[in-house]
This record gives structure tokens, C-alpha cells and sequence, in this order.
């Protein structure tokens, strides 16, 4: 089943064309990468489907239902969930309280709210830190942080905007296991952008490639890296032509 | 049912040296009309109560909120006016009166909070301050409020608890401590609520807590609204502890700014901040200013306000509470 469509998306900044004609399709259950240079439009593109910004034309459509121009509450709680590029956590509620916050979108109830939360820092091993302040706290731990509190409203789709950026490898390889397990779990669907090759190679089944805005590629990972049209992207003409 | 009275009454989330704290502060409330035999110094224990259960109200907004609300003391005036007006036109009894003024305060609060939180930090601060300015003028100007003469309460000639009017300042103690208790134990419950979470999450980072199903802007107009009407119970006790109330006194700017700073003092978005506040900053007003009052150097005890106010924004933006939570994480 289709969970998420992208039709014909543009997204203008005054004269700048941050997404120009932007078409995709996200199967339930399925991983979709995205990936491009600095500047491509990835993050806007992002933005547009969460509700930060409206998209200048085009529509969304999430579960058949239309969302374009939504603004970014309801579409948390239609079931589209996400993660910040760099670091947006919480600053001044503890840990626990943060992901309670994200279970409150689907319960009035604290006491289910805070069930749900810790049944979510066991899962990503937050446990201990629940009484900690995020920003007294590494790096990786502040991801996964993030990634618990989107988690706890009970998404269908969970968007990642860079999770792995700024990680060591070591830390790289537990995130993406800690993804991949709740993905089963939760029998997510996810979408993400990253930068980091091999991890977002090794997750996804299918990539985008953006470039200046644009759509410029789409398939396996393996086989969307050897196309020319994204070599050159990434490394200019001369590489690809070689 | 059972839930909520235990959101209300439970402390017990919070560690055992706060509970024993506010026990004790209870216990020395109680006991201070029959141990301090002044007039003068029971006057500055109920200015106090009545500044901690100010404070209390506009930690809501501008301490879980996070949005500075300079204009607070609109809110206290309706109170005031809705007290006064009713009972000496109508001969109201004063808890007729309150829940009028409180929903006076609300619906007010509600109607501008609309367009002002289309304006965000520092601009919105500016808005509630320029609000609260214009009702403090409408009131000098209109005839039907007294204008700038004011509402004077006629005396009863028993002391009753219909009007709320007695002879003796030990009255107005429990009076105000009552008040006082209801409006913590309502905040005991709201920092616990979904929407108290909402409201923190909203303060911490608007683009996080819309990402995470918050309508940001209806959880400001809801907060906003709240506080309004809990300023106004203030303001209703203002008119029969006082028993005048004018626009001057009822509603200035700086009452705004002393209600918003002893909260910022204290600790904003903490229980406890308001009343720490309140306990620093009123005392030192009235003992400090009348004692530099009486030495012909008036203006020293604003100086040493300014001081206490420069220090907390630069070193602790949390507040004498901060101060206190770090000292304890320290320890342990």
C-alpha cells in the first residue's frame, strides 16, 4: 500500500527554487533514502511534507488523505513523525518528560503517557538517563533521545533528518541497529536523509538522489551509485564522464 | 475522580526536602498572626501571600510558558473593579464576585491573546505591556469605573464573611493564605497536566512541539487565558483588604513588572519559585524602603532591586530556585 505521495512539488523561496518538481512515492513498511549535495533541497523537502512550509504547488497525500499545506501539529497526528537536522531537543525538561511530551500527542492521561515512555526509553535503552537533563548528555544519546520522543507519538511514518550526522562510526553502527529494531517493532515505515554513505546505503531498499533542487535519480542503492547523473553531482562532470 | 484529587493534593513526586520545606512554610504561616503582634509586620506577611499568589498565577504563562507577559496587572484590575463595582452597586457578596472577575479577567485575556500571539519574544512582551496600559487608561477615563477617583467600599457596620470585611488583620491572614493555598494546589495540578507538558514543550521549542502534535499557538491563547484568570483573584481581595481601589493602584505598569520579576527572581517554571520570590522582594520593599524612607535616602532600595534583578538575569535565569536545584545536584 502507498503511505505517503509526493505530486509535482515546488517549493520557492522569493526567486530561489529550493524543489522544483519533486515526484515520490513511499510504499508502507518500506525504507526510503535520500540523499544529495549541501543545498540540494533535501531538508525543504522534508519541511514541506511535515508542515513547516507550504509548498508553493503540488500535493502531499498520506494514507489517500490530502495534507498538503497542513500545519505541522496535525500532521504529527495524522502519523507522520520526525527528527531535526543538528540537535533540538527539550532543553529543560528531563528526558523521561520529553518523550511524555510525545506521547501526549495520542492520550490525555499522564499515567498512560508515562507508561508509554518508559515501554519507549527501554526500548532505546534510555532508561537510566530518564531523570537527566538532555543536555547534560553526549551527543548520541541526545539522537536517540530524539528519535524516542518521535517514536512516542506513535508514528506510521518516521522521517530522520540526519540522525547519524556527528557520530563516531562505532556510534553509527548502534543507531542504525537501534533503527533497524524499531522498525520492526513498530512496523515502521521510514524516510531519511543522511549524508553518512554507508549507513544510509545499507538501510534503504530504495534511494532518491536530489541535486539543485531536483529529482535526479531513483533506485537501488547499489545501483543508483553508479549512475553517472549522480556521480557527476557529487563529484562534477570530470568524474563521471571517467 | 480519585486521580485528579491526587494531582491536586499530591506533592509526592517532588524530592522529601521540598515536602518538608513546604510543611514547614505552612506551619509558619499558620502561626504568624500569634506570634507577630505588629500591624506593620502582619501587613507585610499578607503583602507577601498576596505577591506569592500573584507570582503563582503568572508563572503559567511567563514561567512554564516562557512568554514574558508584562501586563499582568490588568488582570489583577479587573478583579478589583468586578469586586468593588458589583458590591457597591448591587450589594454582591464577595464569592459572587470573584468567579465574575476571574471570568472577566479570562474572556479579556482570551480576545487579545489572539492577535498578540501573532507576535513572538521580545515584540509580544511589548504588546501585553501596551494592552495593560490602555485598560489602566480607559479606566482613569471613564465616568461608569470612577475614573481617576477611584472605588471607595462602604464599610459594614459588623464584620461578615458575606463581604469578606472584618476588623482584625488575622482575618485577612487566612483570607489570603486560603486564596493563596487554592492557587498553588491549582498550579500543583497544572504542572502535572497535559497541557502544563504542553506549554513547557512549547516554551522549550515551538518547531519541537509542533513536530510532536502541539498546536503551539492555541496551547499560548489557553495558558494566556488561564492566567488572566487567576490574576484576577488577587484583584478581588485587593478591594476588600484596601477597601479603595483607583487605576493607579489596582493596575500600573509597575505592578506588571514587580509580579513578573518576583517570579523571575524566585524561579520561573518551577512551584516553588514564586513564592521564593515573593518571600525575597516583598520584605525588602517594605522594610528596606521605609527604613531608607525614614533616613531621607529614597531610591537606594530601587537601586538594590536593580542589582538583585541584574545579578539573577546574568548569572541564574532560573531564578533563587536554580541556585538551590544545582547547590542539591552538587551534593548529590
Amino acid at each position: 500500500m502507498r503511505l505517503l505521495e509526493v505530486k509535482h512539488l515546488f517549493k520557492e523561496f522569493g526567486g530561489v527554487v529550493a524543489n522544483s518538481d519533486i515526484s515520490l512515492e513511499v510504499e508502507e513498511g518500506m525504507t526510503m533514502g535520500l540523499i544529495g549535495p549541501n543545498g540540494a533541497g533535501k531538508t525543504t523537502l522534508f519541511n514541506c511534507i511535515a508542515g513547516y512550509y507550504r509548498p508553493t504547488r503540488g500535493k502531499i497525500l498520506f494514507d489517500g488523505k490530502d495534507i498538503t499545506g497542513w500545519p505541522s501539529h496535525q500532521v504529527a497526528r495524522i502519523g507522520i513523525a520526525r527528527t531535526f537536522q543538528g540537535m533540538k531537543t527539550l532543553p529543560n525538561m528531563t528526558v523521561e518528560e520529553n518523550v511524555m511530551v510525545g506521547a501526549f500527542c495520542r492520550t490525555k492521561n499522564r499515567e498512560v503517557a508515562r507508561g508509554e515512555a518508559q515501554e519507549i526509553m527501554e526500548l532505546l535503552n534510555l532508561r537510566e538517563k530518564a531523570q537527566s537533563l538532555p543536555t547534560e548528555l553526549p551527543i548520541a544519546i541526545q539522537r536517540r533521545i530524539e528519535l524516542a520522543r518521535a517514536l512516542a507519538t506513535k508514528p506510521k511514518l518516521l522521517m530522520l533528518d540526519e540522525i547519524a550526522a556527528g557520530l563516531n562510526p562505532l556510534e553509527i553502527k548502534e543507531i542504525l541497529q537501534t533503527i533497524k529494531r524499531i522498525k520492526e517493532e513498530r512496523r515502521l515505515t521510514l524516510f531519511l536523509i543522511e549524508h553518512v554513505m554507508e549507513f544510509i546505503m545499507t538501510i534503504s531498499e530504495t534511494v532518491i538522489v536530489m541535486a539543485a533542487g531536483r529529482k535526479i535519480a531513483e533506485g537501488p542503492p547499489e545501483k543508483v551509485a553508479r549512475e553517472p547523473k549522480v556521480i557527476e553531482a557529487y563529484l562534477g562532470e570530470k568524474y563521471a564522464k571517467g | 475522580m480519585g486521580r485528579l484529587l491526587k494531582d491536586i493534593f499530591s506533592f509526592e513526586d517532588r524530592p522529601r526536602f521540598e515536602r518538608i520545606g513546604f510543611l514547614i512554610f505552612i506551619l509558619i504561616v499558620l502561626v504568624f498572626p500569634w506570634i507577630i503582634k505588629s500591624a506593620y509586620g502582619r501587613a507585610v506577611m499578607i503583602k507577601f501571600l498576596l505577591f506569592a499568589l500573584f507570582g503563582l498565577g503568572w508563572n503559567l504563562i511567563g514561567g512554564y510558558g516562557g512568554q514574558v507577559d508584562l501586563g499582568q496587572a490588568k488582570n489583577v484590575g479587573f478583579g478589583a473593579y468586578a469586586t468593588g463595582l458589583m458590591m457597591l452597586w448591587w450589594n454582591v457578596p464577595f464569592w459572587v464576585t470573584v468567579p465574575v472577575g476571574m471570568i472577566i479577567a479570562a474572556a479579556e485575556s482570551f480576545g487579545v491573546a489572539y492577535p498578540m500571539f501573532r507576535l513572538k519574544g521580545h515584540y509580544f512582551a511589548i504588546a501585553t505591556l501596551c494592552v495593560a496600559l490602555v485598560w489602566k487608561e480607559l479606566f482613569v477615563f471613564w465616568d461608569w469605573t470612577g475614573g481617576a477617583r477611584g472605588v471607595e467600599i462602604p464599610i459594614r457596620p459588623t464584620p461578615n464573611f458575606t463581604y469578606m470585611q472584618f476588623g482584625s488583620p488575622i482575618y485577612y491572614h487566612y483570607f489570603i493564605f486560603f486564596l493563596f493555598m487554592t492557587q498553588l494546589l491549582f498550579m500543583n495540578w497544572f504542572r502535572k497536566s497535559k497541557l502544563g507538558y504542553e506549554c513547557q514543550a512549547v516554551r522549550d521549542n515551538e518547531d519541537v512541539a509542533a513536530s510532536l502534535g502541539i498546536n503551539v499557538y492555541r496551547t499560548k491563547v489557553i495558558a494566556y487565558t488561564i492566567t488572566g484568570g487567576l490574576g484576577g483573584v488577587g484583584g478581588s481581595f485587593m478591594t476588600v483588604y484596601y477597601l479603595y481601589i483607583d487605576p493607579d493602584f489596582v493596575m500600573p505598569l509597575d505592578l506588571s513588572i514587580l509580579i513578573a520579576m518576583t517570579v523571575m527572581v524566585g524561579g520561573a517554571g518551577s512551584i516553588w519559585g514564586p513564592v521564593i520570590g515573593a518571600a525575597l522582594l516583598i520584605p525588602l520593599d517594605m522594610y528596606l524602603g521605609a527604613w531608607l524612607g525614614a533616613q531621607k535616602r529614597l531610591g537606594i532600595d530601587f537601586m538594590i532591586y536593580a542589582v538583585i534583578m541584574m545579578f539573577i538575569a546574568a548569572r541564574e535565569p532560573k531564578g533563587i530556585w536554580g541556585i538551590i536545584e544545582r547547590m542539591r545536584k552538587k551534593r548529590a
